[in-house]
């Protein structure tokens, strides 16, 4: 006290030290939870694959953040504007969730805004949808076979075993990705081994996708998408917080309350989309690891793993008179793409820290996680 | 009689006096008086208005389309509103007067000549504000349960994840998010008694931490300053929110807890270190 009294200046280290004390610890406590390296017995990748198939958990309940920063430029339309709110968060900011699990049958996700909240719960066969903002329900309900159906709809030939599984998935991808084990990870406060894949092709814009996998339950925790010579995640989705206790049978009770619209799409419909989804899926088996997709007309796969390129063509003419206010909303965010040009063509480009994209004047669209020159190339074929 | 009970005696007759004298100001009383009519003109209005069942909204977060259900969300609708701007300046008017109020007229000096430290002086200051911060959301919440009870009726509430809560316990609830923001906007009223310290014209203090709070809410709402975002002082202040969940979740209130304690630990300080060394000259 009596420094501060002959010196009355010094009293402003006071303020300026809790200052730095609290945006310092701020940003502190974020590295100090990630650098926390726990030890645990070594796994290696099959192992801990085969880990994750065999994970029987009763019941858990935890919040799950999602944080994005793609590096996008400000779109007009996407990135400003009352709508564009909830869809910018979705590429640049974060949403965070609550979820509840308690079997396969009683789950419950709850995704929280400001002053609002969307939960989808289904306990049994019904399955409700609840928007608070709209103050809205949606009922379904789930046809007692469903998973019957579901059953049947596997493919043929798939592995027996989880240690059968999980070779043959790492042997699948061990031409183009590398995938090794870190010494250990926090997530949630937990002790979590960690996956880490590798992209063997250095063109691609993915520098290493690490997933987190619990060391005693042995379920994912969480995935980081670190986009190529990135410190942080591009894309970041993980449990903040975790419990393995089996939650309250009330978490997954849904009454609509009075005054709620509650809609009921009719079991007709739900089949329908039922069976459209079986037929898509049974199409996309059909092919196979090496026939050649049947796209629509135009659209096409050029290059291989990590670093292929989608090509499409944009649907001209009729799609634009049915719904002239998307084509609008398109041409109003193309606009504001930077032009490039160049043997291949002009165009305009968008890109971010993990992918680009090429919207070129003759009507193709080219999407891949590489550099734009790679697209540029690929355009020019 | 020792030392220490003397101590204690002066400083409750200070703080008793300092509070009285917040409590009959008439200023102060009018601006209460403001508060608590806003809920009143609101609920009279949905009222009359009354439109064919609760219009279709967007995704605004508010609670207007159920106060004709449910005359308890017209407390909230209040807050919510009111939160924006009516209840900061509420905290201003309080905190720019602290200090720079009685150096205005000149009582500064006669204060600091009875045997009251300046660091107790300022802690009396602040305690105030602390009980306007806390009296002010808690006005607004019952005026607008009162009005809200006596055109809408009440009932059982239905919190944001769909479930529904008895009446009482919704009470609770409300009282707790009346604690929770009287939290928030105490930490705003850390920063209008440093404000407070750096001049002698308490509207400048008041007008300047008014349009404080409006540009946190509006940097907050841009999201390309998004890196700035967690460091808004207004940032976590729409957090009452969680109070509303079913079941509230354990942590989500932490984040704005910790921000507060933050701007108010640093700014109290730097109130302390200005006010305790500077001259007092009026």
């Amino acid at each position: 006290m009596s420094v501060f009294k002959s010196r009355p200046a010094l009293r402003w280290l006071v303020p300026t030290a809790a200052a730095v004390v609290v945006i310092g610890g701020g940003a502190a406590a974020g590295t100090i939870a990630a650098s926390a390296d726990p030890t645990l017995p070594e796994r290696s990748a099959a192992q801990l694959l085969v880990d994750v198939q065999n994970a029987k958990v009763e019941g858990l309940s935890g919040t799950i953040v999602q944080t994005a920063d793609l590096g996008l430029p400000s779109l007009p339309g996407v990135t400003g504007g009352a709508n564009g709110a909830e869809l910018m968060k979705l590429v640049a900011g974060s949403n965070t969730a609550r979820v509840w699990y308690a079997g396969e049958d009683k789950v419950r996700l709850a995704v929280l805004g400001t002053l609002g909240e969307t939960d989808v719960i289904r306990n049994g066969s019904d399955v409700w949808l609840w928007r608070s903002s709209a103050n809205s329900a949606t009922h379904f309900t789930l046809p007692a076979d469903a998973k019957e159906k579901r059953r049947t709809a596997l493919p043929q030939g798939v592995p027996s075993t989880p240690q059968e599984a999980a070779d043959a998935a790492l042997a699948a991808i061990d031409p183009t990705t590398a995938v090794s084990t870190t010494g250990a990870a926090k997530v949630a406060g937990r002790d979590a081994y960690e996956l880490v894949l590798t992209p063997r092709d250095t063109a691609s814009l993915v520098g290493q996708v690490r997933l987190a996998i619990d060391a005693e339950q042995h379920i994912p925790l969480g995935v980081d998408v670190y986009a190529k010579d990135a410190t942080s995640p591009a894309v970041r989705i993980a449990f903040q917080q975790v419990s393995f206790e089996t939650p309250d049978a009330e978490q997954f009770t849904f009454n609509p309350p009075p005054g709620t619209k509650v809609e009921t799409p009719s079991q007709a419909e739900i089949e329908k989309e039922q069976q459209k989804a079986i037929q898509e899926h049974e199409k996309a088996l059909k092919r196979g690891p090496g026939g050649k997709p049947e796209a629509p007309e135009g659209t096409k796969v050029v290059g291989k793993g990590w670093t292929s390129v989608l090509v499409a063509k944009l649907p001209a003419g009729d799609a634009g008179k049915q719904d002239g206010k998307g084509v609008q909303q398109l041409e109003a965010i193309s606009g504001a793409l930077p032009k490039v040009n160049g043997a291949w063509g002009s165009g305009r480009l968008l890109q971010s820290a993990l992918f680009s994209a090429l919207l070129t004047d003759d009507g193709r669209v080219l999407v891949g996680a590489v550099a734009p020159e790679k697209l540029y190339e690929v355009a020019g074929q | 009689m020792s030392q220490a009970d003397v101590r204690r005696r002066v400083s409750s007759r200070f703080l008793t006096s300092e509070l009285r004298l917040i409590a009959v100001r008439r200023r102060n009383q009018v601006g209460l008086a403001a508060l608590a009519a806003v809920p009143v003109v609101l609920a009279v209005a949905m009222k009359v208005a009354s439109p064919e069942g609760p219009p279709d909204r967007g995704d605004g977060p508010n609670f207007f389309s159920q106060i004709l259900g449910n005359g308890f969300f017209v407390a909230l609708a209040a807050l919510g509103v009111e939160l924006t701007l009516f209840l900061p300046i509420a905290v201003s008017m309080l905190a720019g007067d602290a200090v720079a109020g009685e150096a205005n007229q000149g009582t500064l000096r006669y204060l600091l000549t009875v045997p009251v430290g300046r660091t107790r002086l300022l802690a009396v200051k602040y305690a105030g504000i602390v009980m306007g911060a806390f009296v002010a959301p808690l006005t607004v919440a019952v005026s607008g349960l009162v009005v809200g009870l006596l055109l809408f009726g009440g009932g059982d509430v239905t919190t944001l994840s769909g479930t529904q809560i008895g009446f009482g316990t919704a009470v609770l609830r409300l009282l707790l998010i009346c604690l929770y923001l009287g939290v928030c906007l105490s930490a705003l009223g850390a920063i209008g008694l440093f404000l407070s310290t750096l001049t002698e014209q308490p509207m400048g203090a008041t007008i300047a931490l008014a349009m404080l709070t409006v540009t946190s809410w509006i940097l907050g709402q841009i999201p390309q300053l998004d890196w700035l975002h967690p460091y808004l002082l207004t940032r976590h202040w729409t957090d009452f929110g969680e109070l509303l969940r079913d079941p509230v979740s354990p942590g989500g209130l932490t984040p704005g807890l910790l921000s507060a304690g933050a701007y108010i630990v640093v700014f109290l300080s730097a109130a302390w270190a200005r006010f305790a060394g500077r001259d007092v000259t009026s």
